[in-house]
């Protein structure tokens, strides 16, 4: 068992390191209150090579490994919680599924420009009606001819306004439960029908556009279908399982960032003539806020590297996210309560890891369904 | 065909606390680091490199394995690749001057026969700022010290460059090739490296260099020169805060200037 980082590793995650901190930590409180999503940052993640660091190279990606790209989404939760989310977003949700099924046209023609980051992904699963049980879903694909015909709403999705491509779940056979859902690439640019009806405001991650899109006889060619008919719920699956894993690595950023923050106030913050720090019970909340970072780290790498081993990871997947997500929210509130006054106002950034910390519960699949999934491992 | 020889170093970064231990600073406090000025260095090269067609750029540096990581990001926004000079003998020097730095650079680059030299006005550590002319003095080149921009005509063989003076003074000038330009910050803006920059840059060559190599033994390395102590230097600050609208802190802050004697004839 090895827990050092390979020279390649350690040296991407300090180059993205150097790039958050210089470019996107100085706005990433600015983004929020602006509600705006920086398309200027994504270009130049873009450019870095960072938008497809889990593709093949083929495809425009980096080739990289889970491992390389957990680390890249840590970076950048450590500084900005919503860019961090539409990016894992993009690369898990919007841009992996194509990989994994698509055929070499879809992928020449969908996954590139995601890949190379030319255009942001998105990925529509949840419904009005259906969060946490997905798989009762009301949005509908009925054949007609060479055509499917789309119909449905879809809540919540991540990147809907700035996406130049959607993965829709939809049902293709009513009544057949888990085995009557598609997966269709939508075109919101070209294809009628298609409308975001809302983006909505949130307790965070407000540069990050969450959507409520409207489906309305969306007409689109057959070879638009992700997979074959009926494989929609099991590529969910799928794609949970890794994206999940980003997750766990966005909530180890945030974790990471709120820790930082509150180690370095504590030690400069002076009352009663000495740092804060020197205070047992400060220093043992900065201490808990490094032991659970640490924790949620090492579950997130060791999902990730059994990833990349080709073995199943819906157990440590569903782990890392339950324990990194918590872990976020806590440290994030313990940092709020280390700065005092200071950590309640925005000129911190500890508010805003606990802003942005909360949603990771909820996020591909609440923390009440991790425990349900892994209760369902462990054979209980 | 060109050829750009890029000096770099890793530097010590000390952190804002850290403890004196003998004649260093305990391992602890320190982070190591690609030397500032010379990634203004690799980005010019690279930049001509890429302007240019057929511009080769290695890149050398002095240093233990670990600095491998460093000279591995000149690699990754561009170098094509690396030397890196490095004995056993090195482990029992306290500190490697500039004549010894210049011996063997200046072997390097009568191994290499680069067109054109660039080295970081100095290194953040050591600070001596000497060794990029120490070595075109050795080696026969032509020299321009803390150079802030550069125009370079390969065809003429002429390097245009701008320098930096003492006291905000500049100098336009122009050295013949082949050259050597010590390049100060600001010259350009260093690229972030790219991921991909990165991937390819393990693949890259880093060709280890011994003093045998180089036609050297150890006392290569010998020093008038020792380390005898280290101590923090005193510092004393002292800043003035001023407050109300534009006019009045104008104001107090000319007082202050006059004060100090700023703009007395
Ligand atoms: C910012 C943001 C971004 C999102 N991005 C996307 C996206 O890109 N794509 C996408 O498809 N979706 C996205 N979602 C949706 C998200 O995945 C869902 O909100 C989530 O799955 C929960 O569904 P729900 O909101 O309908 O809650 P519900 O399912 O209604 O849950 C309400 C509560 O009941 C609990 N509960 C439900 N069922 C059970 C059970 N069986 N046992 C115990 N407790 C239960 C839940 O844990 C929760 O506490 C996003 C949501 C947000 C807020």
């Amino acid at each position: 068992m090895d827990f050092e980082l390979s020279a390649e590793h350690r040296m991407i995650r300090d180059s993205v390191r150097e790039f958050c901190e210089e470019e996107i930590a100085p706005i990433a409180q600015e983004v929020e209150n602006e509600h705006r999503f920086p398309a200027e940052v994504f270009e130049e993640l873009g450019e870095l090579d960072m938008m497809g660091v889990p593709i093949s190279e083929e495809y425009g990606g980096l080739g990289g490994d889970q491992l390389m790209y957990a680390l890249v989404t840590e970076e950048l939760g450590r500084v900005s919680g919503g860019i961090g989310l539409s990016y894992a977003a993009h690369v898990s949700l919007g841009s992996k599924p194509i990989e994994m099924f698509g055929t070499d046209e879809q992928k020449e023609r969908w996954l590139t420009p995601l890949a190379s980051g030319e255009e942001m992904a998105a990925w529509a699963l949840t419904e009005p009606g259906s969060g946490s049980d997905a798989s009762d879903m009301d949005t509908i694909a009925e054949k007609d001819g060479d055509e499917y015909v789309l119909n449905g709403t879809k809540q919540f999705i991540t990147n809907a306004s700035v996406a130049g491509s959607v993965l829709v779940k939809a049902v293709t056979e009513p009544g057949e439960g888990y085995d009557g859902i598609s997966t269709f690439i939508v075109d919101p640019e070209e294809d009628d029908g298609f409308e975001v009806t809302t983006v909505w405001d949130k307790m965070g991650l407000n540069c990050s556009p969450t959507c409520e899109i409207s489906l309305d006889d969306v007409r689109i060619p057959e070879e638009r279908l992700l997979g074959e008919e009926g494989e929609g719920w099991k590529q969910t699956m799928k794609t949970l399982d890794g994206g999940r894993i980003s997750i766990a690595a966005l909530s180890t950023g945030l974790a990471q960032g709120a820790y930082e923050a509150a180690k370095q106030y504590s030690g400069e913050r002076e009352q009663f003539g000495q740092p804060i720090s020197k205070f047992d019970a400060i220093r043992d909340k900065v201490v808990d806020m490094y032991r659970k970072t640490e924790r949620a780290r090492l579950l997130t790498h060791k999902a990730a590297v059994r990833y990349d081993a080709g073995e199943r990871v819906s157990t440590e997947s569903a782990l890392a996210k339950l324990d990194a997500s918590e872990a976020a929210r806590e440290v994030a509130e313990d940092a709020v309560q280390v700065l005092g006054g200071y950590g309640y106002t925005e000129d911190f950034s500890p508010q805003r890891f606990y802003r942005d910390a909360k949603l990771m519960e909820i996020g591909e699949g609440t923390s009440e369904i991790q425990h349900l999934v892994l209760g369902r491992q462990l054979g209980l | 065909m060109m050829k750009i020889l890029v000096t770099v170093k890793e530097v010590a970064e000390v952190e804002d606390d850290f403890e004196i231990d003998g004649l260093g600073i305990d391992e602890a406090y320190l982070e190591y680091d690609l030397n500032e000025w010379d990634d203004y260095a690799v980005e010019e090269a690279v930049q001509i490199a890429e302007a240019g067609d057929d511009v080769e750029v290695v890149s050398v540096t002095i240093g233990p394995e670990r600095s491998e990581e460093t000279i591995r990001m000149a690699l990754a926004k561009g170098a094509d690749r690396a030397i890196r000079v490095w004995d056993d003998a090195f482990e029992s020097v306290d500190l490697l001057d500039v004549a010894a730095k210049t011996r063997l650079l200046a072997a390097v680059v009568e191994k290499e026969d680069p067109d054109l030299v660039l080295t970081g006005v100095q290194a953040a550590d050591d600070g001596f700022g000497a060794t990029g002319v120490s070595v075109a003095d050795e080696v026969g080149f032509e020299w321009a010290a803390v150079v802030n921009e550069l125009d370079l005509d390969a065809d003429g063989g002429v390097a245009n460059v701008r320098r930096e003076l003492e006291g905000g003074v500049e100098e336009l000038t122009e050295v013949d090739l082949p050259a050597v330009l010590t390049i100060q910050t600001g010259i350009n803006e260093p690229r972030y490296a790219s991921l991909r920059g990165i991937r390819q840059a393990q693949r890259k060559e880093i060709a280890p260099m011994s003093l045998d190599d180089l036609g050297f033994d150890a006392s290569a390395l010998d020093s008038p020169i020792a380390l005898t102590g280290m101590s923090e230097p005193e510092s004393e600050s002292d800043a003035t805060l001023f407050e109300g609208d534009a006019e009045e802190t104008a104001a107090q802050l000319a007082e202050v200037l006059r004060e100090k004697g700023v703009g007395a004839q």
